[in-house]
């Protein structure tokens, strides 16, 4: 088995077409890309004893919650921790492990269902679910660089898009299986966790088994690397230890930081925030969401719950576009866009809503959460630039911590903002306004991070020393002369 | 006289059809999901 994992039997044969690879690494990613679906067990879970009503001794939401916490978390530090691991022993190994992670989460987390212990859930699906997430997150991400050298940025972006739509998949999945398997004395979350845990298990080791790894030196049929490269492409190795001890680094984990603090904030406020601005203009009655009956509210709430799906969609959309436009107008000024775009159209949210424009308000936030998606699948590739691709996605896993990061500081600010707002005395349809303003603030920060990326020193590169000895512990045969 | 190799980088012609159907593997259930997605979204029209 150990041998069949192994780094050199995966280099590809020649013939071998590079386009079947981003389906594979899209297995994985649609699988792990779960993690963003999981709220659709909250509710039948908070009723797991009392069946159609919660009863005592039944779970609540905000406890289920922590699951959240706990996938984001172990995503960042498991990429991080790991990350050099995946880049010796190669991506089929790296998925295999991921897909054993993410499907036995789900079964320990049936057991944990079963015999309503949480501790068995935080563990199954956050815990080890969470390593599964970050193992799996990364595994694709320089074998892609590396098959894609003239698409850099549009082939991370296909897997990456692939996280976004997971949840496309998983939780109407999750839904169609709850239905089935309730019962008069069971909710079906148990069973619904084994039957996924398996087709995710299947999914994410056929995407394993598909991934190869090109010969050294590879190079795509009539392609030359551009004899005029930018100064902010290298063609040289930085090794991870040593990039991220560098300011380019630390450049780099504030634009993702920044970008995705200002993204989590709206889309955990979307829907109730076009509720709370707009109230009964949505179906067309006049007054605000605290003057309607409870039937026009129902109205109101599945037009918020349209708004989040449609914010979505946008979301996996501008993944497979940004990351594609990056490789024709560079990964700098794609970040540039992203941060003096979103600056105006975050200030321009609160205007929209005081006009009472709801295509506009909508408009806004579809375009800012393509920019929110296409930070994530834009940064392997500006890591790539900077960095070379031999410790990419060993770096790109250090990265990722930035997002963890994110996890907790857009979700405060924006319901702790709102919060001391209505406590002030601010009417709940202008409390999103500070808010807007603060996450256009953190696209400023983002802007001077992303000014300050300059290509790294010259005594940061890897020697061929080094690289030969990186080499022969990654199992890999020397480039040829020629 | 050598015999013109053909360039070993290139694809086979042959794995146009695996690609073909690796990618509707992961096709359609992306396809379902943004189709039951698109389904939610239109409420808000």
């Amino acid at each position: 088995m150990a041998g069949l994992l192994a780094k050199e039997r995966i280099i590809a044969k020649p013939g071998f077409n590079r386009w079947l690879v981003p389906p594979a690494a899209l297995a994985i990613h649609l699988s792990i890309g779960m993690a963003y679906g999981f709220s659709v067990f909250w509710l039948p879970l908070s009723r797991a004893i009392g069946i159609t009503q919660p009863a005592p001794g039944d779970w609540k939401i905000s406890t289920l919650g922590w699951m959240f916490t706990l996938f984001f978390v172990f995503l960042g530090s498991s990429a991080a921790v790991f990350g050099r691991w995946v880049e010796r022993e190669g991506p089929r190994k790296a998925g295999v492990v991921a897909a054993f992670c993410w499907g036995g989460g789900f079964f320990v987390s049936a057991l944990g269902v079963y015999l309503h212990q949480i501790w068995l859930l935080w563990l199954g699906s956050g815990v080890i679910g969470g390593c599964g997430l970050g193992l799996g997150y990364i595994s694709p991400v320089s074998t892609l660089i590396k098959w894609f050298p003239d698409k850099r940025g549009m082939a991370t972006g296909m897997a990456i898009m692939g996280f976004g739509g997971g949840a496309m998949i998983g939780s109407p999945l999750a839904d169609i299986l709850m239905r089935h398997y309730a019962t008069p004395t069971s909710v079906g979350v148990w069973e619904t966790f084994v039957t996924m845990g398996v087709i995710y298990f299947v999914a994410m080791l056929c995407g394993a088994f598909g991934y190869r790894l090109p010969p050294e030196g590879w190079r795509p049929a009539g392609w030359t690397p551009p004899a005029q490269r930018s100064a902010m492409i290298t063609t040289r190795h930085v090794h991870v230890s040593r990039a991220w001890r560098t300011p380019q680094f630390w450049c780099l984990f504030t634009v993702l930081w920044m970008n995705v603090s200002a993204g989590i904030g709206v889309i955990g406020m979307a829907s109730p925030m076009l509720q709370e601005v707009f109230g009964g203009r949505l179906i067309g009655a006049a007054g605000t969401l605290k003057d309607l009956s409870g039937d026009q509210r129902a109205q109101v709430a599945t037009i918020g719950a349209g708004f989040a799906a449609l914010l979505s969609l946008f979301n996996i959309a501008g993944r497979i576009f940004w990351a594609s436009l990056s490789d024709y107008i560079g990964r700098k000024a794609t970040y540039y866009v992203f941060f003096v775009l979103g600056f105006a159209l975050y200030c321009a949210a609160p205007f929209a809503g005081k006009i009472g424009s709801i295509p506009l308000f909508v408009a806004i936030f579809c375009v800012i959460l393509t920019m929110y998606g296409g930070g994530f699948a834009t940064i392997p590739a500006y890591l790539a630039d900077i960095f070379g691709t031999r410790h990419v996605g060993a770096i790109h896993g250090r990265i990722l911590l930035a997002w963890s990061a994110a996890g907790i500081l857009g979700p405060v600010l924006v319901n702790y903002i709102r919060e001391y707002q209505l406590a002030h005395g601010v009417p709940a349809a202008q409390a999103y306004n500070t808010t807007m303003y603060i996450l256009a603030g953190l696209l400023v920060v983002g802007f001077f991070a992303n000014w300050a990326v300059r290509p790294v020193p010259e005594h940061v590169y890897m020697t061929d020393a080094e690289l030969e000895a990186e080499r022969r512990l990654a199992h890999e045969a020397a480039p040829s002369k020629s | 006289m050598p015999s013109q190799a053909a360039d070993p980088s290139a694809p086979r012609p042959s794995s146009w059809l695996l690609v073909a159907l690796a990618w509707t593997l992961v096709g359609i259930p992306l396809a379902w999901g943004i189709y039951r997605t698109l389904r939610t979204a239109v409420k808000i029209f």
